[in-house]
């Protein structure tokens, strides 16, 4: 009897010191993959030149909202295929649109950040980058999110937008997708996460005129991210 | 004639518990209100609106549970982790740090299993959620649970203070 409750105390001391161990030592992983050797760093703008917004750089004009004058700038990083960006971008994200940047209390700056485990996150991204470049940035961001169990099954990307978008619409923006003209800016919104870094999708980094920056990661609820917004936005 | 408390494994693990798990709740607690990843460091509003969030992740619990939660648990933390060291009522307070243990345990493990990228929140600061995480929560709660049990044990027994003196020959 002694000598099992020996043995279980040596097992426990070495399960808790192997935890403290990991706990000191483990470093982060990462789950990002780097940039693909053929990205390109500049960005070719198209309808409007990237900005710069209380020291957030090359955000996309067509892929933000707000007033630039707003308190925070909320800067999130989402891919198409990520379920739980589809949560945040159904739910929380279009309250705080309704109720903050509505109101030019923030400033949001929508960035993708397709996953090599996604196949078909990065087409997305471009299709939707390209229907931003012709003004129907929300209605495109809003059926992928809400069709994305269809899309992510069947691969059929083109085919989703087109189905909110008129013919003259789809054209401009399947010419856009094969011009490969705003790639570069999906390759630039991905290496200013990576230089976060970004492990995970959704993050969101929130920016304040003081200069500070609060990650948020993962899925948040709209109740429990407006308690930090409205303090910030005093 | 007083004598020392005799050693024993059950006082060993005890002690231990007492002493590791006490450190990481006091350091958890103080962590989560100071935010020394963060520079400046935010005031304890904003941090503790930052615990909220990462406790939202894990998407076990309302919203009114969340923020109330991150209000008061790291000033918990803290309490009960100085408790554990100083040693008074020792089998209650560990026996609320057992229970506290399990639920981070089962928390880790639910979010570990449903796959959810998110950071554990366990130390405020940024920190992915991986089986790393779910083994170190496993070891604490393991030996919480050891501690509290030897404790009781050991209560039942008569302190070697307040055993009578052997008759001197």
């Amino acid at each position: 009897m002694n000598r099992r409750l020996i043995l279980a105390s040596i097992a426990i001391l070495a399960l808790a010191s192997s935890g403290t161990l990991i706990l000191v030592a483990a470093p982060t992983p990462q789950k990002v993959v780097k940039t693909s050797a053929n990205a390109k760093t500049s960005v070719t703008p198209l309808s409007q030149a990237p900005i710069t917004v209380d020291g957030v750089k090359d955000i996309d004009p067509d892929k933000s909202y707000g007033s630039k004058s707003a308190g925070v700038v909320m800067e999130t990083f989402t891919d198409f295929q990520c379920p739980a960006c589809k949560q945040l971008y159904t739910t929380t994200l279009q309250r705080v649109m309704d109720n903050y940047v509505d109101n030019n209390k923030v400033f949001m700056v929508h960035r993708d950040f397709p996953l090599p485990m996604h196949a078909y996150s990065r087409v997305a991204a471009s299709y939707a980058r390209a229907a931003c470049h012709i003004g129907k940035c929300d209605v495109v961001e809003q059926t992928l999110f809400q069709n994305q169990e269809k899309w992510e099954v069947n691969g059929d990307v083109k085919g989703t937008v087109a189905g909110v978008l008129s013919p003259a619409e789809m054209k401009k923006v399947q010419a856009l997708v094969d011009g490969g003209s705003l790639e570069p800016l999906i390759d630039r919104d991905k290496q200013l996460g990576q230089a976060v870094p970004i492990n995970q999708t959704p993050t969101t980094i929130i920016h304040t005129k003081d200069g500070q920056t609060y990650p948020v990661v993962g899925y948040v609820s709209y109740d429990v991210l407006k308690t930090l917004l409205d303090q910030l936005v005093k | 004639m007083i004598e020392s408390t005799p050693f024993n494994y059950r006082r060993l693990i005890i002690w231990l518990g007492r002493i590791v798990i006490a450190g990481f709740f006091i350091f958890a607690g103080l962590a989560k209100l100071i935010r020394w990843d963060m520079h400046p460091h935010p005031p304890i509003g904003i941090a503790t609106s930052l615990f909220a969030l990462q406790i939202d992740s894990y998407q076990m619990l309302p919203p009114w549970t969340v923020l109330q939660v991150a209000r008061w648990l790291p000033w918990a933390e803290i309490a009960v982790g100085l408790l554990l060291l100083i040693g008074w009522r020792l089998r209650i307070w560990s026996t609320l740090v057992t229970l506290i243990m399990g639920g981070f345990f089962i928390a880790v493990v639910r979010a570990y299993t449903l796959h959810l990228d998110i950071n554990c929140g366990c130390f405020a600061k940024p920190e992915p959620l991986t089986g790393m995480t779910v083994l170190r929560d496993g070891s604490l709660f393991l030996l919480a649970l050891f501690m509290t049990a030897f404790a009781f044990l050991e209560a039942r027994k008569p302190h070697p203070w307040s055993g009578a003196e052997a008759p001197s020959a």
